[in-house]
């Protein structure tokens, strides 16, 4: 028994040393070029300010990495000290609201994606005197919570302008995949594309699993040959539609929503139609640098109304602008 | 054949931290003759077991095998020298079949190497044998074994031991869950290995169990050894009373007095 | 010589309740859905079924030897960042890094082996830690790494196309598509069914889930065996990570989320045992063909998928009934045996 192990741990030793030796460096990996920063800023906290910046995240999702990179961004070039934190949670989220006031931050920049849960903390902020601001979630509500301005996009508009988009192309009978259960913006999405496609059907499928995502379209798309066009809510889900659609030889079209490199490459190449881009690095550098402007010289941004960073469209007309942005990690 | 004990004992003892759980036990079992160890609850006879087959070892005194010393270190270890273990509860594995509990830890393989196929054929027959041979007929080598009954379970366990080389063989209250029909079942295949040349340690609190049987017996109180006679030295009446708690009862006979 | 009575002994066989259930559920699917009765569609379903399968076998086996593993989800997705990040980050052969996340994976086997052997703390806690941490190295790594949250792009680099074969691949048969994973999957199932019936370690993962003490009571190295058990599932885990990763070249750091459950239900739905002890491999395969075809044949059907989970707890909820009614069964004795 232990003869034979040793003999295995030997056998994988040697074979990665040979594996080593053979094909060090291999083409096709990280390019090794200097790490550019992007701008150069002020030093930190050098305005005096500290934002707290709370959102919703659920930990993992490509979507708020982007949404935090633009909050730094804005962070680094207006000299703010930035406080992020994130909890899926309502009452955490709501818990993390009602901390960043009681540490007495300068301004607190919140997804709203709850608006019932977080208005007591959202409240209390107000109350303290601190700015609020939301951002990507709670366009309808964010007013009368308290929050001074609004930057994200409209679910059912982005939803609306995706059914507009496809009708015109001839859509008659387009499949909405949804990722994640009971998610009221996912499905907000879904019925924004059927009130411009009545023939719209939504299905569900686990987004944590891509072969179970693959496999589902696929039957989808086996059981229902008039699907015409496939829209999913993010970009890995596209993806892994282009893989079923491949394998149930259907002719359906795919457009997605949320975009990044695998996304922008498949637009390129023709694969995904379009994706709708609501621009998370946006809504994360607006959020800050509104409050920020709101501290420094009691600027309002908007007009009284939400500032929508989107719906974008991104096609094959405008890729090539774009593919720079997105391999940088900020579209 | 020496005339060493198979197993013997001198002033053996174990303590759990700062617990004392067994002192100065000495204990010899000779080769065909039934070494009964009798005690009540907590007397230290499941500690005793645990230092002869190999569980937890003993902190004091010696522990000899065939006159050499021994520190026992794994139930395997025990096994490896011919010390087997049947016990009450841990006897077999209830949803395993009757040969695969009967080869169990000892499987007949066509070599060592783990995953090397078992002769399932051989196993089965063989189980059969030696279950007939013991007189135990099970309707089917294939079920099992918690489908059989408490008795037939320690017997299977018992010629398990017996079959694969066991000279020393502790049976740890096999007759305690019993019924009298199938306690004599059990009390009749001690006497079988007794004859077979065995040393058996057969652990209970039945003296009259222990009569039937025993060639020497020790009483254990409180960890400790309270009686160690040979069978012409003792009555089944004094290990009754003894067992009992002797003075204890008489004392609680006269406060209930009627 | 056999007085037990034949249909004892079949209905007393861990597969036969999930067997039933795959039948009925196989033909009510034929009946409601017409796009169930294609051959591509039952491909499908063997694929989706293949690739929880795999690492369900492995799981199967440990439960069957008394132990959890929570943390063979995400190990899925580790499994595949290690091996995708190391060679992205070195620029080096692909091999290696399959190489080398398999060496990680078994080392997280271990590691949870060893824990829950050494504590006595139930596997059920030491591998919820295990999937914990696993989770936020996910993430943690992934983000340090590539500075996203998705794994970087590999298909360039050398060894992609022969790992590609190797974890991958797929043929076409008429109008289906076989992928290779249904392949290994039924290779798996068979080589467990061989190990836990015919060889020395089958027997003792019985022996070391059915009862513990008494296996070592009797000479089986308890340890050993339950360690190896969670190594065979972490083993598991990296071939399904690395068809992951050869399928779908970039994955998300928070996937695999939720899977743990789901390989756990198949072994359950397959007649295995939660207390350990009792199961076979060709229960846990028909687990899973129960779940491919159960969340796909939904789809095919044309029905609403918001139900499946409702679906599958029902599955689950009869499955547990059934072994428990065989179990009994099994172990009742009869007068007649007695002496």
């Amino acid at each position: 028994m232990n003869a034979t192990r040793t003999r295995g741990v030997r056998l994988l030793a040697l074979a990665t040393v040979v594996a080593l030796g053979v094909t060090a460096c291999s083409g096709g990996g990280r390019e090794k070029t200097d790490e550019s920063d992007s701008g150069g800023g002020n030093a930190p906290g050098a305005s005096g300010y500290t934002i707290a910046f709370v959102t919703h995240e659920t930990p993992g999702d490509a979507f708020w990495d982007k949404v935090k990179a633009g909050a730094e961004q804005a962070a680094k070039d207006e000299g703010v000290i930035l406080k992020y934190s994130n909890d899926p949670d309502a009452g955490k989220q709501a818990q993390l609201i009602q901390s960043a006031v009681d540490s007495k931050v300068s301004g607190i920049a919140t997804t709203l994606v709850t608006p019932d849960a977080l208005a007591g903390s959202v409240k209390a902020a107000t109350a303290a005197k601190i700015p609020v601001v939301g951002l990507n979630a709670g366009i309808e509500q964010y007013k009368q919570l308290g929050a001074l301005m609004y930057f994200g996009s409209d679910d059912t508009v982005a939803g609306e302008s995706a059914g507009e988009r496809i009708a015109a192309a001839g859509a008659k009978h387009p499949l909405c995949v949804i990722h994640q259960q009971g998610s009221v913006s996912l499905e907000a999405r879904c019925a924004g594309v059927k009130g411009k496609v009545p023939g719209t059907e939504n299905i569900q499928v686990n987004g944590a699993d891509d072969a179970a995502v693959t496999s589902t379209i696929q039957a989808k798309l086996a059981q229902d040959k008039t699907i015409d066009y496939v829209i999913t809510l993010n970009s890995q889900v596209a993806l892994d539609t282009i893989k079923a659609q491949e394998q149930a030889s259907s002719t359906a079209k795919v457009a997605t929503f949320d975009l990044d490199a695998q996304v922008a490459q498949q637009v390129q190449d023709g694969k995904i139609e379009f994706s709708i881009d609501q621009q998370p690095y946006a809504q994360g550098y607006l959020a800050v640098s509104s409050l920020y402007l709101y501290l420094k010289n009691g600027n309002d941004i908007g007009g009284g109304r939400a500032v929508l960073t989107g719906p974008s469209f991104v096609d094959k007309a405008n890729i090539a602008t774009i593919l720079p942005f997105v391999k940088n990690n900020t579209r | 054949m020496t005339s060493d004990p198979l197993i013997s004992l001198a002033g053996v003892g174990k303590t759990y931290g700062a617990i004392r759980a067994l002192r100065d036990i000495s204990l010899s079992v000779p080769a065909g003759e039934v070494t009964c160890v009798l005690g009540d609850n907590g007397a230290g006879k499941s500690t005793l077991i645990k230092i002869m087959s190999g569980l937890h070892p003993h902190t004091e005194g010696e522990v000899r095998v065939d006159g050499k010393p021994v520190a026992l270190g794994s139930p395997r270890a025990a096994l490896d020298l011919g010390i087997a273990t049947v016990y009450q509860d841990l006897a077999v594995v209830p949803l395993m079949e009757v040969w695969r509990n009967f080869f169990l830890g000892s499987e007949l393989a066509s070599s060592s190497f783990p995953l090397a196929p078992l002769k399932i054929k051989d196993m089965k027959r063989i189980a059969d044998e030696e279950l007939r041979k013991m007189g135990i007929v099970v309707a089917d080598i294939n079920q099992p074994i918690g489908t059989l009954s408490g008795g037939q379970r320690q017997c299977v366990a018992i010629a398990r031991a017996v079959y694969f080389g066991a000279r020393v063989l502790i049976l740890d209250e096999p007759t305690a869950a019993l019924g009298v029909k199938q306690s004599g079942v059990v009390l009749k295949y001690i006497a079988r290995a007794r004859d077979a040349g065995l040393g058996v340690v057969f652990i209970t609190h039945n003296p009259h169990h222990a009569y039937l049987v025993g060639d020497h017996f020790v009483i254990l109180q409180r960890g400790e050894a309270v009686l160690d006679k040979g069978r012409s030295d003792v009555t089944l009446e004094e290990l009754t009373t003894r067992m009992a708690g002797g003075d204890e009862l008489a004392e609680l006979s006269h406060e209930l007095g009627r | 010589m056999s007085s037990r009575a034949l249909s004892t002994r079949f209905l007393a066989r861990p597969e036969v309740g999930a067997l039933v259930a795959a039948v009925v559920i196989f033909l009510f699917f034929l009946i409601v859905a017409p796009a169930f009765r294609t051959p591509q569609s039952l491909f499908t379903v063997l694929y989706q079924a293949s690739t929880i399968g795999i690492v369900a076998v492995g799981v199967g086996l440990l439960m069957i030897g008394g132990e959890f593993d929570l943390s063979a989800g995400v190990m899925v997705t580790t499994a595949g960042l290690v091996a995708s990040q190391f060679c992205w980050w070195f620029g080096v052969n692909l091999w290696i890094g399959a190489l080398l996340s398999l060496a990680f994976c078994l080392g997280v086997g271990f590691l949870n082996g060893w824990l829950v052997m050494r504590t006595g703390i139930p596997s059920f806690l030491i591998t919820l830690g295990t999937f914990f941490v696993l989770q936020g190295a996910n993430l943690g790594v992934t983000k340090l790494v590539t500075g996203s949250v998705t794994s970087p792009d590999i298909s360039q680099i050398a060894g992609w196309d022969s790992l590609g074969a190797v974890f991958s691949s797929s043929f076409r048969a008429g109008d289906s598509t076989i992928w290779i994973t249904v392949f290994w999957w039924v290779l798996f199932v068979a080589l467990a069914a061989w190990i836990l019936t015919r060889t020395r370690t089958g027997n003792w993962v019985y022996a070391v889930g059915g009862a513990p003490d008494s296996a070592r009571a009797v000479g089986v190295p308890v340890v050993r065996t339950k360690i190896g058990l969670f190594m065979a599932v972490s083993f598991l885990a990296w071939f399904a990570g690395m068809h992951t990763l050869f399928r779908f070249n970039t994955l998300q750091a928070g996937n695999g989320v939720g899977n743990e459950f789901l390989y756990i239900i198949a072994a359950v739905v397959g007649g295995t045992l939660l207390t350990g002890g009792f199961g076979n491999a060709a229960g846990v395969a028909i687990g899973a063909f129960i779940f491919g075809m159960t969340s796909l044949g939904i789809v095919y059907a044309g029905w609403d998928p918001n139900w499946f989970k409702a679906f599958l707890g029902v599955m689950l909820l009869l499955a547990v009934l059934v072994n428990l009614y065989v179990k009994r069964v099994a172990t009742s004795r009869r007068s007649s045996d007695d002496l």
